[in-house]
């Protein structure tokens, strides 16, 4: 039972960090439409910047995440100039923006490696043991999914009582209507991946301490986003939240009687069998 | 008359400029690592670093120096077998050096061989790597049968460890190096699981782990954020047996990622720094002005790549000759910075000993 439990708190912890990667995904292709292929890098980004301020410029923790938000955002903002506005207005828009994110994440990745390299660099978050009667937390992941879950909170109010949040939604349902009622639909969209950037670029920060900073680990994590994003539907705020922490616990109670890598293949099975069940996933249209 | 006497001038001053842009020509070899992770940086900066300190004596062949082409291998059989192809067919290269991994290795062997070539490797562990069949195949890192019987010595004759648990990543060097500790210690393994060679978070694989009650966990992964990454996680639920990296892979990026979780942490290596002698020493003073930090096992891998198939050439008087560079690679007794070296029938180098490691304070030191 002690085990059941350590592994459920592992679980729901491990989940929490899917449902932060897979936010900004989820919320990109229910406002744009588009699958952004560069959302893991924007993560990977959010972990570089927090890495990179408390190591090299001696800054606690706390002002690097906040660092790693505004400039992951930028990135973000600027790659939505760059890649995916001009490309998502033309025909066919939608598929060629897989493309051209995949392009631009590829450069981020290279980028990445060319000017830091490829050695891991560790990075110190909150220290310290939780302990929750026989369940030990590290006081880092106790925050991690404290800040999750503030951060969810904080988009569902931005979603639901504010004018950008409405304006996001009525996008979300249809361009067309949206401009009909006088929304600068571009505008929204363009702050829509801002935020989904600065979303990951938190997630990157919060997971950095636990997972340790390297180049590629934005390819493993988009991956997985990918797959909470399909299971939880494509557009859908609390389906990847839902997704994100189901698999994750699913995930980590599945590896004490099948082992860390069979557990780990099943969350693809899941996927598949989703895909052939309900393809349109779990929640599908929560946004709206 | 006087139009042949121009002609045989000119013949002459022709033959001594070819020769001369003979003599300069630099001697290309080929590199394949995949450069993109750590492990394939720190091999190819000690072959940089053989390449340099040739170069700087003179280089070889009456004064050519060794050029290095580099390639990523991207620990993919595809990407090993494109790099291979594209030095021995579009670089006109007669040498590869390098790799990590066994399963490129295995890719790429017959490529050389069919192109009549050399490979000199690095890091691939498997046994038979060097049972190919092909003569002109080289590997310098002890295999894991080689070390399977030293650590495992050590492990059952020092440490004596009632309950073990072995954590291995999911490919063949972690498979086999399972195998193997299951050979070893038989129903004394009471845990064991594989992982992702890509996976990230090991807090279920901790506590599972913790859970078994081992006296000794034992850990198989290439990857210092992997290896980090189970001794950290280890220490989060509170779980602190003794832990040993099989040997390989420790070296002093581990407690850079792992920060105190890695104390303790024990292994066997081919090289440790803190070998005294003129050449080591050399060694690792340059590499650490090079790139500021002490070199590892990865580093004098690809550091003895370079430099053992540079001077080979360099007795053999030939580059085009490659079998007679293989016999001079095989017929001499190599000085190395991590001692002295031979190469037995099949090609795989036979090492003074395995020297015994621990994380003391924060680094990698002889634990004997």
């Amino acid at each position: 039972m002690e085990l059941l439990l350590q592994q459920i708190a592992n679980g729901l912890s491990l989940g929490m960090a899917y449902a932060l990667v897979a936010l900004g995904l989820t919320l990109v292709f229910g406002v744009l439409h588009v699958v952004n292929f560069a959302h893991g890098e924007f993560y990977m980004l959010g972990a570089l910047v927090t890495v990179l301020v408390v190591k090299s410029l001696g800054l606690p923790y706390i002002v690097a995440l906040l660092i790693a938000i505004v400039l992951v955002s930028a990135v973000a903002w600027v790659m939505d100039i760059v890649a995916v506005s001009p490309v998502a207005r033309k025909p066919g828009g939608d598929q060629i923006v897989l493309v051209s994110t995949y392009a631009a994440g590829l450069i981020i990745v290279e980028t990445v490696l060319a000017a830091i390299g490829p050695t891991p660099i560790a990075v110190s978050g909150f220290s310290g043991i939780v302990h929750f009667g026989s369940v030990v937390l590290t006081m880092h992941r106790v925050f991690m999914f404290a800040a999750g879950i503030v951060m969810i909170c904080g988009l569902y109010m931005l979603f639901t009582r504010t004018n950008f949040g409405r304006s996001l939604r009525a996008v979300a349902q249809s361009d067309y209507a949206a401009k009909v009622v006088g929304i600068d639909v571009e505008r929204i969209k363009t702050l829509t991946f801002v935020l989904a950037g600065g979303i990951a670029g938190l997630a990157g920060g919060l997971i950095a301490p636990i997972i340790t900073f390297n180049a590629t680990m934005g390819l493993h994590a988009g991956i997985h986003a990918f797959v909470v994003v399909v299971i939880g539907s494509m557009g859908s705020i609390p389906g990847a939240v839902v997704c994100g922490l189901s698999l994750g616990m699913i995930e980590s109670v599945l590896s004490i009687f099948l082992g860390q890598h069979v557990a780990a293949t099943l969350i693809y099975s899941l996927l598949l069998v989703t895909l052939f069940v309900r393809p349109q996933g779990l929640f599908q249209g929560a946004l709206r | 008359m006087k139009t042949y006497k121009k002609l045989v001038a000119g013949a002459l001053l022709a033959s001594a400029l070819v020769s001369q842009a003979v003599a300069q020509e630099a001697v290309k070899l080929g590199v394949i690592f995949p450069t993109r992770t750590i492990i394939g940086e720190q091999a190819g900066h000690g072959a940089e670093l053989a390449a340099k300190q040739i170069n700087d004596a003179g280089g070889i062949l009456d004064g050519r120096m060794v050029e290095l082409i580099v390639y990523d291998s991207n620990f993919s059989a595809v990407d090993g077998v494109s790099a291979a192809q594209r030095l021995l067919t579009q670089d006109g290269v007669k040498y590869i050096l390098g790799e990590i991994s066994s399963t490129v290795a295995f890719a790429v062997i017959p490529v050389v061989e069919s192109e009549e070539a050399l490979a000199m490797l690095a890091m691939p562990k498997h046994p038979d790597v060097t049972n190919s069949g092909y003569e002109n195949v080289f590997r310098l890192n002890s295999t894991s049968q080689i070390d399977a019987a030293s650590f495992g010595k050590y492990l059952t004759e020092t440490v004596k460890p009632e309950k073990v648990a072995v954590l291995v990543q999911n490919d063949d060097i972690g498979l086999t190096s399972l195998e193997q500790m299951k050979q070893l210690f038989g129903e004394k393994v009471v845990f064991s699981d594989i992982f992702d060679v890509k996976q990230a978070d090991f807090s279920a694989l901790a506590t599972n782990v913790r859970a078994s009650g081992a006296d000794l966990v034992c850990v198989t992964a290439a990857n210092p954020e992997q290896s980090g990454g189970v001794f950290r996680s280890m220490a989060d639920v509170g779980y602190s047996p003794k832990r040993c990296l099989l040997p390989g892979y420790l070296n002093n990026d581990l407690p850079d990622v792992a920060g105190a979780a890695a104390e303790g942490v024990f292994s066997q290596d081919v090289y440790i720094d803190t070998i005294d002698s003129e050449l080591n020493n050399t060694f690792v003073k340059e590499y650490l002005a090079a790139q500021g930090k002490v070199p590892g096992k990865p580093e004098v891998l690809g550091f003895e790549t370079v430099w053992i198939v540079a001077k080979a050439i360099d007795a053999a008087g030939s580059y085009d000759d490659v079998s007679k560079v293989a016999k001079v690679i095989r017929d001499t007794q190599w000085e190395s910075p991590r001692g002295k070296l031979r190469f037995n029938e099949i090609g795989q180098a036979l090492t003074e000993k395995l020297y015994n490691t621990v994380v003391k304070d924060g680094r990698v030191v002889r634990a004997d």
